[in-house]
Formats: structure tokens, C-alpha cells, sequence
């Protein structure tokens, strides 16, 4: 393998001469993101050679994977199943290496875990990715909850688990596999390829022997009478080994590229699996990748892509759309979804990681498909995936559903569900690299203001500091912080400044003085010096936040005394922290360089970024007492980040393309666990025209994470420096958005519980209608909203699916749509389909404000949009916005129903014990309107009590729409509201 | 802005406003509404009210009921339920003002309203500081009076000056113009004499004519040869540069975000634009004498060897400033190429220039009286032409730049010609700005950089103006300034900013912009003795405080 390429050092000017004139002459378009500066597959070692393994299985029909278990060496207790793994192929007798550990766990949320582990290396493999990701030690399945079934004529131990026992795991010794079946079908199949593959750790010189035994083999195997000496009982080795073998042992140890070398101390350790969704031809997740929602296959005939996916977080300049490539953020969480299962499996590694997936048009073990096929004609389809990790141990969960719902809260009740947000940040925030100065920032307040258009947090980027020195404030142009975030608060508003984990190398710059003194940095790979890198500052080191004294003390850096003139309104923003190093392989930090506790690297990358976003969230809720919602963004993700914070998509383009992304990229970073999620309204690098600034806006009100932002070199574009009609436009949607807070903070309240994704697929919610599984371009906000971004410029009409057999009815002007089917709707500069759910209730605030703070006050729209049985419902969930109080109970929850003509409102769940002060304060607050969608007939009379309201309503299409005027009803008391 | 409005009361308002106040407290017209506006807000016969647009009739008690009936918001001035009417503030002891309705009861104490009337919920107590804003208000108001004043004062010295200037501007023209005549007959009389003595020469001449090219070209010859050879060197180092800072613009590390590279590669980038408007004109003439053959050359070879330099100082820029940690292959590539060129060609240069340095030998004199005469008479005749040439065209340069001040725009009442070419400096850390108005902007540190020429006045107000046409940024826009007056009794450049990349906005206080009461502008002549005394004073003050822009 060449990854390596030729450096040109030329010493002579003629040299020199004929080599830029070479390169000259090479010169042709450039793309924009720098695809050489990563590597593919076939550039890093050990994805290279599981997919040599995986290329020999495939091409080999024969092929059966040389993984056995010991069936006298199972043990099954307390939901633990364990055993020895041998590899019949390496391990030519039973004594030559230890077995592998195998262990199955059976868990009390439903789900399974696999894990795969060597048994006494002679390095320890890190296992302490659970230690960060898992939220607390999870309970087994209880002793009777579930039942071996013994095994059957072939030896396959069956054990049938779960809450209705709807679960099957069926376990094969020879070769290993594993099938997850519900209610009997086939659904998750591990090693069913027998793609297995495990580099056991060994000694540099054991491996070099073995190496050069081999290419004394190689080179002899050309001879004839060599083949004698082999022996006739392993003719494998006597056989000339194809170019795939050849692969299986290449880039060992040391491995070059570009000019960057990984020392790679400890050699070879990666290992690999297939993992097959049985019956299922759709498969989502493994975030992040700029492509579409359903993965595209990378392997097999018409396979779109020929990389696989990669896992390894990158701070990648002007990413490109539809690719495989790696990005800032890793979620190893894939879900496979048919019309009749739903499953999932989470892949517990935070090494680089890489994820080969094909559609195979036929699945030998039928799934559901055969299990029906009696009743339909249909071809059976699997979805083969193969995930190859570069070190650590081998950790699988195996999620089953039943449904999707049933699979959030199963994996959300291992890595957690999201933090509930501070109430502003989920209003717009408005950012720019950046607001120059005091001045500055003072006028564009103002400009919100004078537009009357809403706002709540105006950020801060790099060049607010002095010198990169994160914790500072350039004083020449920032000469008075507390005072300018005071000016911003006196109207509810909030401010951001950026704090990136690189530490600028200067004796006189407290944070690098500190960290120095108290040996917090990563370490260079021989783990006695500090590790230097370049970064926004010049030469800088990174905190090692695996160290939890380097934790701490980088919390205390938020309390007000150490952050010198910041205040309570001032939030932060975590950016290059995958972590992102100039000068460093792929822009970041070499793997070989060592954490806390002699940990390489390489093991816990994709982990960093939350270790750092976790430990700032930890600093800003303890920086004083008053109990406080930390409120940070983060550009790098892992799998938990959910519970520290925000993302955003990172350094997008202000494109068309850039702007279609966003949808699929957001709806697959959300069911990976991730709801708080935004791109960049308007396009990170350059100039949106006002065309697509407004359509961007229109769409970005649907992001979970709402922000404008803007390169150092992009022209100024806050919202209202386009002129009318964008003005008018962009004002619109942002409050639209305002609106609708009551609504978004009421999912986010529903996500914080059971880990169910804010903005949705298609098929989360219409999970029967084959038509939606590969939807990415429309989308859910909750089960009520449904929402299609243009994405193209002037495009004034938008075809629409309209999901399920119900109504639809236009948020604006409340026009309906019956289901199902697609539909070209007008969709005109000034908006774009967006439509709510027959059967759903909205809660909104409609008073224009200009913050979501000046609506704390404000009384309530509900609208309700009934069903063709007439009936609706929806939640609304209120606290104050800001504090942990409501996890004693301060907050209201209320379920409002429609049936058989009364409108009822339920509290919900509310802890009873104990005095919820926060109802006591905004119980009173009142519901001012309600608009019914749907009647089929005018409304007569609307009543509460003995009490008759005043109601009007007015025909539309096929039916009425009435408006309810003070129903005399509070957020905070149960009612009955009865019309007829 | 907006608060100037609220700020600066007159103090009429202020007793019109204390009246009606008090007429508003006493009556029953609805909260948030304005006096004038009470009229509109009272019931019919029937208790109902209207909206105001018509739409809807409502009972008069839905009239701040917090509940938007009406579809214009009408029905609800002095609550946030529509959000988008006015709250009328009475703001007693400074002046009444209104605020949009969508920030009643919102928890902010809105400044407009002093008094606090928009925060009437409970929530939020929000104290009367009228009287406190007010006499604030009114001290500044007196304050910028006083520089309103003494600024109208000065601009009225402008006025004049401006109108004298013009005047005499005019009588000068005039002058001029009535020379033109004379002098070019005198040199046409000039042009015809040197012509015949010229004739007079090339007639001698031309019998020796194919001897002395001969001669010529055999002189020449070897000159020429070892030119081309120059220009061929030089033509291959320029080709070696440009293709070294073209490689480095394609594949330097992005990433990086390297300022010395990018500053280089934006370099290039002005470069190859500058290059492109330069037509290409070299063209091979067999025929030509070899005189002009050899000029050719050297003035080739100079444009080259500019270029070379040019090329050699983005390098070399960026060799000396450019991030030695990231090790980009790119930028290594460049400043090793940059390198080895210095070396080279220091000593290379030597044979450009300073050791045999080529120059155009004079022709090998033909020593005869009679051609001695012939050329002393053409001599002569053209020394006389030179003279009646340069006479005409500093006649015309002047009648050019009196036209030019002549043409341009200073405003209705001249007020601008006494700021014509006067240019003004602003240091802030980083760099000192400098503009002369109607001229050029400049951001220097330890280059300069041309921010934009004068293009023209923004709107109709005549206080802002536009210089454009600035050096082009790297990955944007050419430079250029936005220039906005405000009035001050001196003028100076009060701030710079640079709200987006390479669009600078400059804010300049001048009496020049500074309002004169209509009745004192148009009445000159009850004036007249008054400006007499202060002309001077400004014209003093002027020159104090108006750096020339010779002094640069």
C-alpha cells in the first residue's frame, strides 16, 4: 500500500524548475474540501484488512468463519451468557493462544449486549468507553424472565427473553453466530457473514518472526519442492496466498500518511463483524456523513458508494454532499426499519470506526418476508452491514423494538436522554465571525429591535479574545463585557463567547500556566512531555479531559471570578474540539499520543469532544449556586452527547445543496439519540443570495438548533440587510418559530424522557407506508408538524406527501389536504408546506415578543385539529425555563384531549408530594384562543361549565375552522370544555 | 438614532404634552392611546366600537380586553394582545412617545418610555424617570445647540468661501480660456518652423541614408543578440514564478488558514487580473530600424523584470511570515523555490543591470560641418516648439483642474469646496486611515493599501459619500468607504470601522453638514457684516485644523 505520498525536497533550482512545471502542468479543478487530506479505507490499515477478509469470505462460497464457541465451556446466569470464543483457523491447538471471552447480557430494558474480549492480552484492550457513555450500570434480566429453550438437532442454544418473552436469541457454536429473532423471525444476525475477525495484541518481534517466516514462504511457495515441506495437512499455507491474503497482514505496526507517521506501539488490535438486519432494506443512522437518511450500500453490484462509512471525528473545510467521508461527529447507532420490524444495534466504540453496508437482494434467512411468504409474493431483502473498529473491545447492543419508540427509549436508557435545554437556546440565535466590537454588537441589538424582528443570543466567535487566549476579551474592542452582556439581558436577552479546547502556549496566559502546573495536557506518545500542536493561537496544547482532575479544574475556569467579565447571561460555545489540530494527520491530533491513566489515544477519540463539552456543561451549571441549565454547543458528538448539550452540523456552504443536506442530516443525527441539533441558517462560507437566505431561514426555524452564522469573509447578513420583501419574509418565519416555542419545549420535555427524536423521519411516524422509508427531503417536528423545505431556487410549487389517511391542514392559512398521497402545493416566496396532523393539538404563543423571555407572561393558543373521528390531543409542558427545579417537581404538565365533543385538560405525571412552586406562579396563565381545525359542521355552542363562549367560525374547503375567544381556562387546572 | 427623537424634546411639545396628559388622565380614553388619537376611541350609541380599518364591530368593552379582535390590532392599544399598534407614553417632564404594543408588559423597561407606563402587569416595576431622562435630554439638547450653532456659524464661512471660490474659479477659467487662442497660434508657428528645419535635415540625410543604417544595425547587432538573450532568461525565471505561486494557490492547505499564505495567493490572484488587462502587443516587425528593435527589447525585458519583482515580493512576503509548524507541501514547495531563486538570481540580476548595464550607443557622429548646421537649426527649432508646447498644456491642466472643481458636486450652497483636497487622518491600534475628500482613502500600517477613489454623494442630503474602486480583497470585494457626516464644529474623522470585510465605513463631524436656519441661508444680505467677521475666523480655524494634503 502507498499512503504515503512523495514528499518533493528539491535541492537544485532546476529541480525545483521542473517539478513545479510538473505540477503546474497537473494542475485541474479542485474541489472544494480537500478529499486527500483524509484517508479511505484502503490508507488505514486495519480497514484495509477486514475488508480483505471480508472480500475473501465474499468471493469464497464455501466461505464459514473459523470462529467457534466451546459448547461445554457456556454458562447462563443471572442474564449472562459466557463462554470461549476460538479461532479454529490461528489457534491449531485448543491451548496454543487463550480463547476469546464471549459474554451475551441479557438486559431488563429488552435489549441484548454482545461483547467479544480477549482473555488475558498482554496489553489490556481499553474497555472504558462504558465508563463515559453508558449513564449508570443498566439492571440484567431478572432469573425467570427469561427461559433457555436448550438446544436444538444442530446445537444452537435458544433463549427466549423480553417483557412478553417476544425476543429469541439463538446462539450456534460452529461456525459462531448470533440470530435475534421477534416473535420467531429472524431480525438481527451477528457473524451470519462470518466477517468476524480479532487481532489479538502481541509483541512487535513475535510478529516480525512470523512476517518474515511468511515472506520466506511467499517467496518460496513459487518453488515446487517447498510445497513438501509444508506438510500435507495444512495446505492453506502451501498455496500461493492470493493479493487479499497478502492484505490481511499489511501495515502492522508503523504506518505513514502524507508526511505523518502513527508509531503504533502496540501494533495491531482491530477487529470486525457483520452484523445483518434480516427481512430489512432500510437502514439510518452512524452519524455523521453528508448523505441521504436511508444509507446507501457501499458494497455489492450498483453500489452508489465504494468507501465505507467512517466513524472518526474531523474538522473537514467545505464538506461535499452525498459521501461516505467522516465528519465532525460519531454516533456508532444504527436503526433497520420494514414495514413489519424495527431494529437497532449500538456498536460501544470511540475508536476510528468504519461501516461497510449492502443491500443484498436476497436474504437466506427470509426475516419476516418469509415467514409471510405464504400470504405475498415478495423477494425477500436483508441489509448486510460490516463494522470494523481499530481497537478496543468488541461491544454490541442489540435493540428489538418492537417498535421504533420501544428502541429510543431502550438505547436512551443506556447513554441517556437530552438534557432539557435552557428555554432561550431553543429560540433563533444570532451569530458571526464576527460581531467586531462592543459597538457592534450594540447595533446589531438594536437592528433586532428596530425590525422588530425576535432574537435571543447574540454570539461571540474567535476574534472576541485577546489572542486566542479563550477565557479573555480583546480589551480594545471589548472593553466592557459584564456591561454589554447586562445591555443584552435588560432584554431578556443572552450571550455566547466560543472557548475551543486548545490552550495557547504562554507563560503569562493564566488558563496555560494553570494547566501546566496542575499536568493537565495530553501527552506527546512517549507520555512524558506535553503534546504541541497548532491551532487558531500558534503553537497550543489540548486539555486531556480524561483526566478528572483536568476536568474539575476546567470547570472552575466558568465560575465568575476566574472568567473575568463574564456574567449569568453569558453561555458558551465548545468549536474544534474533535479536537481539530493544524498541524496534525487529517487535521487532528496523531492517535499514538497518550491520555490519563497511559490510555493511547486511539482508543478514545471520537470520544473527546464530549469529554470536553461534558466537562464545560459541568462548569457552567456549578459556576455559582442558583442552580442553573448550562446551556453549551458542540461541533464534535458522540454517542451521550446528547446529555451536555447542543450540535450544529459544523462549517456547511452557502449553497442550494448545503441547504437540502441539512434535513437529512439533522433527522439522522437526531434517532441516533441527538435531538438538539441545528445547521448554520444562511451557510457557513460564502454569500447566500437573499433567495436563499430566506428559503434557509424558512427551513431553519425546523431545526431543533436554530442560529444564523457566517464566515469572517462572508458580507453581512442579518435579516434585515436584504430589503424588502426579505425582510418581511425572514421576520415571518422567525416568528413563526416564536410562535411555536410552547410546542418545540414541550418535545424537548417529551425527549429528555424517552429519548424519542424531536424532528422525525417520515417513517417513524407513518412506519407502515413503504412510500416514506427512504423520505429525507419532508419531516416531522413531533408527531404533529410536518414540514418540506424548498431546497431548490425558484421553485414556487412543492410536491408533497401527505402520510396516512387523515387531514392536513396549512399551519398559515389553515387550508386542508386529505391523505394519502403526494400533492403539488404552491409554495411561494413567503412559505413554505408546512402543515398539522388531523388528530394533534398545538400549543402556541402568538403575541409577537421580542425574546422568548418577554413571552414568559403570555397566554396560550391551543390549536386543535380533529380527526376524521373528531378527536385530537397534545401536551403542553412549562417550567421556568432556566433552573433544575423542575426536577423536583416545579413544572406543568397537561394532556389535552378532544373525544366525544369535550376538549379536556389532564395533568400528567406531575410529582404530587411537595409544593410546585412553579405552578403556584404560572398556573394562572391563561389559554386565550382556541382554533378548531376539522369541524364538519360550524360550531353552535362552546361551554365551560354553565358558562357559553363567544365562537366564530368560518368554512373551509369541506370544513369549518372556529376560533374560540377566552375560554376562561389556565394551564393550570384541569377543564372540561364541552362543544356541539 | 431613534432615541435622538425621544432625547431631544422641543420644549413647546413638552408644554403641549403636559396639557394633554392631563387631559388623557382625566377623560375615560383608553390606555396606550395618544391624545390626538382619542377621538377614535369612543363608543356609539349601541356601547359597540369600530376598528379603525372597518372590518369589525365589536363591544367597546372588547377595547383592551387583552384579547385581539380586530384584524388590524386596533382594538387593543394598550395591551400585547394584537402586538402590532402603538402604546402611547405621556412621559411627563420629558416628552411623550409611543412604543410598539408587542413590548407592553414584556418585562423590559423600554427606554421610549421614561415614565414606565408600558410595564403596568405587576411583573416588572418599572420606575418614572422622566424627570431625570428629561433634564438630561434637555442638557444635551442645549448642548448640541451650542455646537449647532457655532457649527452653522462656520458653515456659513464655507458657504461663502465656497461662493467666492466659485466665482473667482469662473473669472480665472475665463482668463485662461482667453489665452488658449494665443498660444496655440504660437505654437503652430513653432510646429511649422521646426518641421521645415526637420525637412530641411532629412533631405540632407537621406542621400547617406542606407549607409548609416547599415552602419547602425552592424553596432547594434551583437546589443540585440545578448538582450533577447536577457529577456529569454528573465521570461523563463518570471514563468518559473508564476507557476510556483499558481501551484501554491491550488494546492496550499486550506485548513490552515495561514494569513501570510493567503495574503500571497490573494496577491496572485490581483496579479493575473492586472495581467489580464494589459494587452499584449509584442509583435515581431522585420522592418523596423534596429534603434526601435532594441527599445523594444528593453522595454520588454523591464516589464518582465517588473513582474519578477512583483512575484518575488508575494514570495518572499509570505517566506518571511508564513506558519513554519504546519509543514503544508505547498507552501514548502514555494518558499524552497523562493529560496533558490534569491540565490540565483541575485547574482543574475547583475547582468540586467549594474556590470554592463545595456544601453543604446549614439550613433557614430558623421563629422561634417554642414550636417552640424542642419542639426543646430532643427535644435533650435525645437527648444522653441518645447517651450510654446509646455506653455499650452499648463494653460490646459489648469483650465482642467479648474473645470474639475468646477464640476463637482459640493452641494446646493458650495458648502464642500472649502474641504476639496484637504485630507484627514484616524489612527486606531492597528492603522491610520487617511481620506481626502473628494480625492482617495488609504489604510496604511507599513504599506499602504488603497481603500477607493471618490465616487460620488449617497442620496439626496449631501452628507454621505462613496469611495470605490479600492485594492481587491482576497476572496472578495474591491475595497471601498462609506463616508458619513454628522456636524461638529471641526473637521475630523471621529471613527472607522470595517463592518464587513474591506467595506469601511468612516464617520466624519464637520461644520459642513450642519443645519443653518432656513431664514438666516436665504437672507445674505442682513448677514453680510456678521459673516464678514466670522469668514476670517473660520478660514483661521480652517486652516488649523485642515491638513493639506502636500503634508502627507
Amino acid at each position: 500500500m502507498k499512503s504515503a505520498q512523495g514528499r518533493i525536497k528539491p535541492s537544485k533550482r532546476k529541480t525545483i524548475i521542473r517539478s513545479v512545471l510538473a505540477l503546474g502542468l497537473a494542475l485541474a479543478s479542485v474541489s472544494a474540501v480537500k478529499r486527500e487530506d483524509f484517508k479511505t479505507c484502503s490508507q488505514s490499515g486495519f480497514c484495509a484488512r477486514n475488508r480483505a477478509y471480508a472480500d475473501i469470505a465474499k468471493e469464497n462460497p464455501q466461505w464459514a468463519s473459523p470462529f467457534q464457541l466451546n459448547p461445554s465451556s457456556l454458562r447462563l446466569n443471572k442474564g449472562v451468557l459466557t463462554g470461549d470464543l476460538i479461532n479454529v483457523q490461528e489457534d491449531k491447538q485448543p491451548s496454543d493462544k487463550p480463547a476469546l471471552a464471549f459474554e451475551l447480557h441479557l438486559l431488563d430494558t429488552d435489549a441484548a449486549r454482545v461483547r467479544i474480549n480477549e482473555r488475558s492480552p498482554i496489553h489490556t484492550r481499553y474497555d472504558g468507553v462504558q465508563d463515559t457513555v453508558l449513564v449508570k450500570p443498566y439492571g440484567h434480566a431478572t432469573e425467570g424472565s427469561y427461559q433457555k429453550l436448550g438446544k436444538d438437532e444442530n446445537g444452537v442454544l435458544s433463549i427466549q427473553y423480553g417483557a412478553q418473552s417476544q425476543n429469541t436469541v439463538r446462539i450456534s457454536s460452529a461456525p459462531f453466530k448470533i440470530e435475534f429473532l421477534v416473535n420467531g423471525v429472524p431480525t438481527v444476525l451477528l457473524n451470519d457473514e462470518g466477517l468476524l475477525r480479532f487481532e489479538r495484541l502481541r509483541n512487535k518481534e513475535e510478529s516480525k518472526v512470523e512476517e518474515e517466516g511468511e515472506k520466506q514462504e511467499d517467496e518460496a511457495s513459487s518453488d515446487p519442492l517447498v510445497e513438501q515441506k509444508a506438510g500435507g495437512n495444512d495446505i492453506e499455507i502451501a498455496i500461493e496466498k492470493s493479493e487479499q491474503e497478502k492484505k490481511l497482514e499489511e501495515n502492522l505496526w508503523e504506518e505513514r500518511f502524507k508526511e505523518f507517521t502513527d508509531s503504533k506501539p502496540r501494533g495491531p488490535e482491530s477487529f470486525g463483524m457483520d452484523i445483518t438486519f434480516s427481512g430489512i432494506n432500510h437502514v439510518y443512522g452512524i452519524p455523521e456523513h453528508a448523505t441521504s437518511l436511508s444509507l446507501k450500500a457501499t458494497r455489492g453490484p450498483d453500489a452508489p458508494y465504494t468507501e465505507p462509512y467512517r466513524l472518526y471525528n474531523l474538522d473537514v473545510f467545505e464538506y461535499e454532499g452525498d459521501n461516505p467521508m467522516a465528519l465532525y461527529g460519531s454516533v456508532p447507532f444504527m436503526l433497520g426499519h420494514s414495514k413489519n420490524s424495527t431494529a437497532a444495534v449500538f456498536w460501544m466504540n470511540a475508536a476510528e470506526t468504519w461501516i461497510d453496508v449492502e443491500k443484498s437482494p436476497e436474504d437466506k434467512n427470509g426475516g419476516i418476508l418469509s415467514w409471510i411468504k405464504s400470504k405475498k409474493a415478495v423477494h425477500p431483502t436483508a441489509t448486510k452491514t460490516h463494522w470494523i473498529s481499530e481497537a478496543g473491545v468488541l461491544d454490541v447492543f442489540v435493540f428489538l423494538g418492537p417498535t421504533h419508540r420501544d428502541i429510543f427509549r431502550q438505547y436512551a436508557s443506556l447513554v441517556g436522554t437530552t438534557a432539557l435545554p435552557q428555554a432561550f437556546s431553543i429560540a433563533y440565535h444570532q451569530c458571526r465571525w464576527n460581531y467586531n466590537n462592543q459597538n457592534d454588537v450594540a447595533e446589531v441589538d438594536a437592528g433586532f429591535d428596530e425590525h422588530d424582528i425576535p432574537y435571543d443570543v447574540l454570539w461571540l466567535d474567535i476574534e472576541h479574545t485577546n489572542g486566542k487566549r479563550y477565557f479573555t476579551w480583546d480589551e480594545a474592542k471589548f472593553p466592557n463585557p459584564t456591561e454589554m452582556q447586562e445591555s443584552l439581558s435588560s432584554k431578556g436577552r443572552k450571550m455566547v463567547t466560543i472557548i475551543d479546547p486548545h490552550i495557547k502556549k504562554d507563560g503569562d496566559y493564566h488558563v496555560s500556566k494553570e494547566g501546566a502546573e496542575l499536568d493537565v495536557y495530553i501527552k506527546n506518545k512517549d507520555g512524558s512531555s506535553d503534546f504541541d500542536g497548532w491551532c487558531w493561537p500558534g503553537s497550543s496544547q489540548w486539555i486531556d479531559f480524561y483526566n478528572p482532575k483536568a476536568r474539575d479544574w476546567w470547570a472552575s475556569q466558568f465560575s465568575y471570578d476566574k472568567y473575568i467579565g463574564s456574567t449569568k447571561s453569558l453561555f458558551t460555545w465548545n468549536d474544534m474540539n474533535e479536537p481539530s489540530v493544524f498541524s496534525g494527520p487529517e487535521i487532528t491530533i496523531p492517535k499514538d499520543v497518550i491520555h490519563y491513566g497511559n490510555v493511547e489515544h486511539r482508543n478514545v477519540h471520537n470520544l473527546y469532544g464530549t469529554m470536553f463539552h461534558s466537562a464545560t456543561a459541568q462548569g457552567l451549571a456549578h459556576r455559582d449556586e442558583t442552580n442553573q441549565r448550562p446551556f453549551v454547543l458542540s461541533r464534535a458528538f458522540f454517542a451521550g452527547t446528547q446529555r451536555f448539550g447542543a450540535i450544529w452540523t459544523g462549517d456547511n456552504v452557502a449553497s442550494w445543496e448545503h441547504l437540502e443536506l441539512a434535513s437529512p442530516i439533522l433527522l439522522t443525527i437526531g434517532l441516533s439519540g441527538i435531538p438538539f441539533s441545528g445547521a448554520d441558517v444562511g451557510g457557513f462560507f460564502g454569500n447566500p443570495d437573499a433567495e436563499l437566505l430566506t428559503r434557509w431561514y424558512q427551513a431553519g426555524i425546523y431545526y431543533p438548533f436554530f442560529r444564523a452564522h457566517a464566515h469572517l469573509d462572508s458580507k453581512r447578513r442579518e435579516p434585515w440587510l436584504f430589503g424588502e420583501p426579505y425582510t418581511t419574509q425572514i421576520r415571518e418565519a422567525i416568528r413563526t418559530r416564536y410562535t411555536l416555542l410552547p410546542f418545540w419545549y414541550t418535545l424537548f420535555q417529551e425527549a429528555s424522557v424517552d429519548g424519542t427524536p424531536i424532528i422525525r423521519p417520515m417513517f417513524t411516524e407513518f412506519p407502515e407506508d413503504e412510500a416514506v422509508f427512504g423520505m429525507d427531503d419532508q419531516y416531522m417536528v413531533g408527531d404533529a408538524i410536518l414540514v418540506k423545505p424548498v431546497v431548490k431556487s425558484a421553485v414556487v410549487r412543492s410536491n408533497v406527501y401527505f402520510a396516512g389517511n387523515e387531514k392536513w391542514f396549512d399551519i398559515k392559512d389553515y387550508s386542508v389536504e386529505q391523505g394519502p398521497g403526494f400533492k403539488d402545493i404552491d409554495s411561494p416566496a413567503d412559505k413554505i408546506p408546512v402543515y398539522q396532523r388531523a388528530g394533534t393539538i398545538v400549543p402556541k404563543r402568538e403575541r409577537p415578543r421580542r425574546s422568548s423571555k418577554a413571552m414568559e407572561n403570555d397566554p396560550f393558543t391551543l390549536v386543535i385539529a380533529l380527526d376524521s373521528k373528531g378527536e385530537a390531543s397534545g401536551r403542553l409542558y412549562l417550567d421556568d425555563g432556566e433552573s433544575f427545579n423542575y426536577e423536583k417537581g416545579d413544572y406543568i404538565l397537561r394532556e389535552f384531549k378532544v373525544s366525544k365533543g369535550v376538549l379536556s385538560s389532564r395533568k400528567v405525571d406531575e410529582v404530587a408530594s411537595g409544593k410546585n412552586s412553579f405552578a403556584e406562579k404560572a398556573g394562572g396563565l391563561r389559554i386565550e384562543r382556541l382554533v378548531i381545525l376539522g369541524a364538519t359542521a360550524p360550531l353552535k355552542k362552546v361551554a365551560v361549565g354553565d358558562h357559553t363562549l363567544e365562537v366564530n367560525c368560518s368554512q373551509f374547503g369541506g370544513s369549518y375552522v372556529c376560533t374560540v375567544k377566552e375560554p376562561q381556562v389556565t394551564v393550570g387546572k384541569d377543564f372540561d370544555l364541552s362543544f356541539a | 438614532m431613534k432615541t435622538h427623537s425621544v432625547c431631544f424634546p422641543i420644549l413647546a411639545t413638552l408644554a403641549l404634552s403636559v396639557a394633554v396628559t392631563r387631559a388623557n388622565v382625566n377623560n375615560n380614553t383608553p390606555r396606550g392611546v395618544s391624545p390626538s388619537n382619542a377621538k377614535l376611541y369612543v363608543p356609539d350609541s349601541g356601547s359597540n366600537w369600530s376598528c379603525l380599518d372597518g372590518s369589525k364591530t365589536i363591544p367597546f368593552s372588547a377595547v383592551n380586553d387583552d384579547y385581539c379582535d380586530c384584524v388590524d390590532g386596533s382594538d387593543e392599544p394598550g395591551t400585547s394582545a394584537c402586538g402590532t399598534g402603538r402604546f402611547y407614553c405621556a412621559n411627563i417632564g420629558h416628552t411623550p412617545s409611543s412604543i410598539k404594543t408587542s413590548r407592553v408588559n414584556d418585562g423590559v423597561c423600554d427606554e421610549e418610555c421614561c415614565d414606565g407606563s408600558d410595564e403596568y402587569d405587576g411583573q416588572t416595576h418599572c420606575p418614572n424617570v422622566c424627570d431625570e431622562v428629561g433634564a438630561k435630554a434637555r442638557e444635551e439638547n442645549d448642548r448640541i445647540q451650542s455646537i449647532q450653532n457655532e457649527g452653522a456659524r462656520l458653515r456659513r464661512g464655507f458657504i461663502k468661501y465656497g461662493k467666492a471660490n466659485k466665482v473667482s474659479l469662473t473669472n480665472e477659467l475665463e482668463t485662461l480660456k482667453g489665452q488658449v487662442d494665443k498660444i496655440q497660434e504660437t505654437l503652430s508657428d513653432a510646429r511649422a518652423k521646426l518641421d521645415v528645419a526637420n525637412e530641411a535635415q532629412d533631405a540632407y540625410l537621406e542621400g547617406s541614408k542606407n549607409e548609416r543604417e547599415a552602419a547602425r544595425k552592424q553596432q547594434l547587432e551583437p546589443i540585440i543578440q545578448e538582450q533577447t538573450k536577457r529577456l529569454k532568461y528573465a521570461t523563463e525565471v518570471r514563468d518559473m514564478l508564476r507557476l510556483t505561486l499558481q501551484n501554491l494557490k491550488e494546492k496550499h492547505n486550506k485548513n490552515y488558514h495561514d494569513l501570510a499564505v493567503k495574503g500571497t495567493v490573494s496577491g496572485f490572484d490581483e496579479y493575473i487580473v492586472a495581467q489580464g488587462e494589459k494587452t499584449e502587443t509584442a509583435q515581431e516587425d522585420s522592418d523596423i530600424s534596429s534603434d526601435r528593435q532594441f527599445d523594444a527589447l528593453v522595454d520588454e525585458t523591464s516589464v518582465v523584470l517588473r513582474d519578477i519583482g512583483t512575484l518575488h515580493d508575494l514570495l518572499d512576503g509570505m517566506k518571511r511570515d508564513y506558519n513554519t509548524e504546519y509543514n503544508d507541501e505547498a507552501v514548502l514547495v514555494a518558499v524552497k523555490v523562493t529560496e533558490d531563486f534569491e540565490v540565483t538570481w541575485d547574482s543574475s540580476r547583475l547582468d540586467f543591470v549594474d556590470v554592463e548595464h545595456l544601453v543604446l550607443p549614439e550613433e557614430l557622429a558623421i563629422d561634417n560641418p554642414e550636417a552640424e548646421k542642419f542639426k543646430d537649426e532643427t535644435d533650435l527649432a525645437q527648444e522653441t516648439f518645447n517651450d510654446a508646447s509646455e506653455k499650452q498644456s499648463k494653460v490646459q491642466e489648469g483650465i482642467r483642474d479648474i473645470e474639475r472643481k468646477l464640476n463637482m458636486d459640493f452641494g446646493p450652497d458650495e458648502t464642500f469646496a472649502q474641504l476639496v483636497d484637504n485630507c484627514f487622518d484616524f489612527k486606531d491600534t492597528e492603522y491610520t486611515y487617511s481620506i481626502c475628500l473628494f480625492g482617495d482613502a488609504n489604510q496604511s500600517s507599513h504599506s499602504s493599501t488603497h481603500l477607493g477613489n471618490f465616487s460620488g454623494w449617497e442620496g439626496d442630503n449631501y452628507d454621505i459619500q462613496m469611495y470605490t474602486g479600492g485594492a481587491k480583497c482576497w476572496n472578495g470585494p474591491e475595497r471601498s468607504v462609506k463616508l458619513v457626516m454628522s456636524c461638529g464644529t471641526k473637521t475630523e474623522i471621529v471613527s472607522v470601522a470595517e463592518p464587513e470585510k474591506c467595506e469601511y465605513l468612516f464617520k466624519l463631524q464637520t461644520p459642513a453638514v450642519c443645519p443653518v436656519p432656513q431664514d438666516e441661508a436665504e437672507d445674505e444680505g442682513d448677514a453680510e457684516e456678521q459673516e464678514q467677521q466670522s469668514v476670517e475666523g473660520v478660514q483661521q480655524e480652517g486652516e488649523e485644523h485642515i491638513q493639506k494634503h502636500d503634508e502627507l
